[in-house]
């Protein structure tokens, strides 16, 4: 029996077509991992923040000492700019005079809905483009694949004895190509449904503390109409 | 962008691990066909042939003693049958048989000695072909695997049949390369022929032992013969 032919040798002698494709997805491994393990890291933290500045804020703490120690730090993590955009607003309109605490509350809540929306787009970046290579890279393999075989295939109609041998080793090398893309994709796919969830699990407490920032305020709002 | 550089080094870590795991599982593969092709010398004729040798004097100890009761009946046979007229005729048929009797029983004999001898003979031989023949059996061994070589690359015409064969005469350098093929006697069956020139071309490059002398002795130039019937098993 001959010997197996070394994976690399397949690479290699590949044609520049599939070597492109292999090439492409590598590249495209390689910045999902790079990105799956940018997600990790970024949701542990966002989590690890949000578990922190709750614990904070049901400890008791005044909510102006709150800001005050939040304006200290240069650097607001989300949870923490929720808290902002909805307490600022509502200082604003409190101090004025005569103004409606319905209307207040509606704008406090306006503010915390805009700062959540922003703080999605934060945690949800770069899950699209796991997306997609977790959708088009197994294609995008097979297209190499096929452009292998097709070649392996027309190379074999100038022979007049058609061999096992002739055509394996071509078949072999376009094959690569498929395994490839689904090395590619199937973590793709994988680390997109997870941090997918995990975003959304994220968003609920973000928006479940906007809601018990809300009603603090306006219990706040409505027991003092007539302003601090 | 610095939030990029612990995962970027992580992502390339693990694809060149990965890389490497590949290429490494590739090294390693071909060790185990090349394991499967080793016991293709059996050469274990001599453990069959000794406790065979044994019970062959045994077995000619218990017939002798056969003939001997046989003959004696037809004695007294003819003993209490003289008065009868027809007293030749069982006297002579009697002994008829009983010298019948004896030829075999001779026949036997000689046949059994002759066959002791030949096995001893034969055991003696092969003890000392087992010492003799280490180089031998390499040669089998080798001899083996090219044959196996060309049948895995023999195609045989659907025009074959049972008891045809050819015989080609293949000259190989000491690189294992073919030189030449020629055919010496034809199954009488030119496609027949032909296929066996073809698989013997296909292989392009046989496995031959590194010994020089070895190789000059058997390699350089052999005969092989081809028949398709101990193919189709």
């Amino acid at each position: 029996m001959a010997e197996p032919i070394s994976i690399l040798d397949l690479v290699v002698d590949a044609s520049p077509l599939v070597q492109f494709v292999m090439v492409l997805l590598a590249l495209a491994s390689v910045v999902s991992w790079v990105l799956i393990f940018q997600r990790w890291f970024a949701l542990n933290r966002v989590r690890r923040e949000i578990d922190d500045f709750e614990d904070e804020f049901w400890s008791g703490i005044d909510l102006n000492q709150l800001k005050t120690d939040l304006e200290a730090e240069e650097h607001l993590t989300g949870i923490e700019s929720v808290f902002r955009a909805g307490f600022d607003e509502y200082q604003r309109l409190a101090t004025q005079p005569d103004t409606d605490p319905d209307a207040v509350m509606q704008n406090v809540q306006r503010a915390m809905r805009v700062a959540v929306t922003r703080e999605e787009e934060r945690l949800g970046r770069h899950l699209p483009f796991l997306a997609t290579v977790g959708s088009t890279s197994p294609y995008i393999g097979l297209f190499g694949t096929v452009w292998g075989i097709m070649n392996s295939f027309r190379s074999l109609s100038g022979m007049t004895q058609a061999t096992l041998t002739a055509v394996a080793p071509g078949i072999s090398e376009a094959l690569v190509a498929t395994a490839m893309g689904l090395f590619a994709a199937i973590p793709a796919v994988i680390g997109y449904n997870r941090f997918q969830s995990r975003v959304e699990i994220l968003m609920r407490r973000h928006e479940a503390f906007a809601d018990e920032l809300a009603s603090i305020l306006h219990r706040v709002a409505h027991t003092a109409p007539a302003g601090s | 962008m610095r939030e990029y550089a612990v995962p970027l080094v992580l992502a390339l870590l693990l694809h060149a691990g990965v890389a490497a795991a590949l290429v490494q599982n590739w090294e390693r593969a071909p060790e185990q066909p090349r394991q499967v092709r080793a016991p293709s010398i059996e050469a274990k004729l001599l453990v069959m042939e000794r406790p065979q040798a044994p019970p062959m004097p045994s077995a000619q100890a218990a017939p002798p003693p056969q003939p001997k009761p046989a003959t004696p009946p037809p004695k007294p046979k003819p003993a209490p049958p003289p008065p009868p007229k027809p007293r030749q005729e069982p006297d002579a048929e009697a002994e008829r048989r009983a010298e019948e009797e004896r030829r075999r029983a001779e026949r036997e004999r000689k046949l059994r000695a002759l066959d002791e001898e030949s096995t001893f003979s034969s055991l003696e031989e092969e003890a000392a072909a087992m010492e003799l023949n280490a180089s031998e059996r390499a040669a089998m061994s080798h001899m083996q695997a090219i044959r196996l070589a060309i049948i895995r690359a023999w195609s045989r015409p659907p025009s074959a049949r049972n008891g045809m064969q050819a015989r080609l005469q293949i000259m190989l350098a000491p690189t294992g390369e073919l030189l030449s093929v020629a055919l010496l006697d034809s199954s009488g069956n030119a496609a027949f022929d032909r296929s066996t020139e073809q698989a013997v071309r296909r292989v392009r490059r046989f496995e031959v032992p590194d010994d020089r002398r070895l190789f000059e002795a058997e390699f350089r130039r052999f005969t092989m013969l081809f028949r398709p019937e101990d193919l189709l098993r």
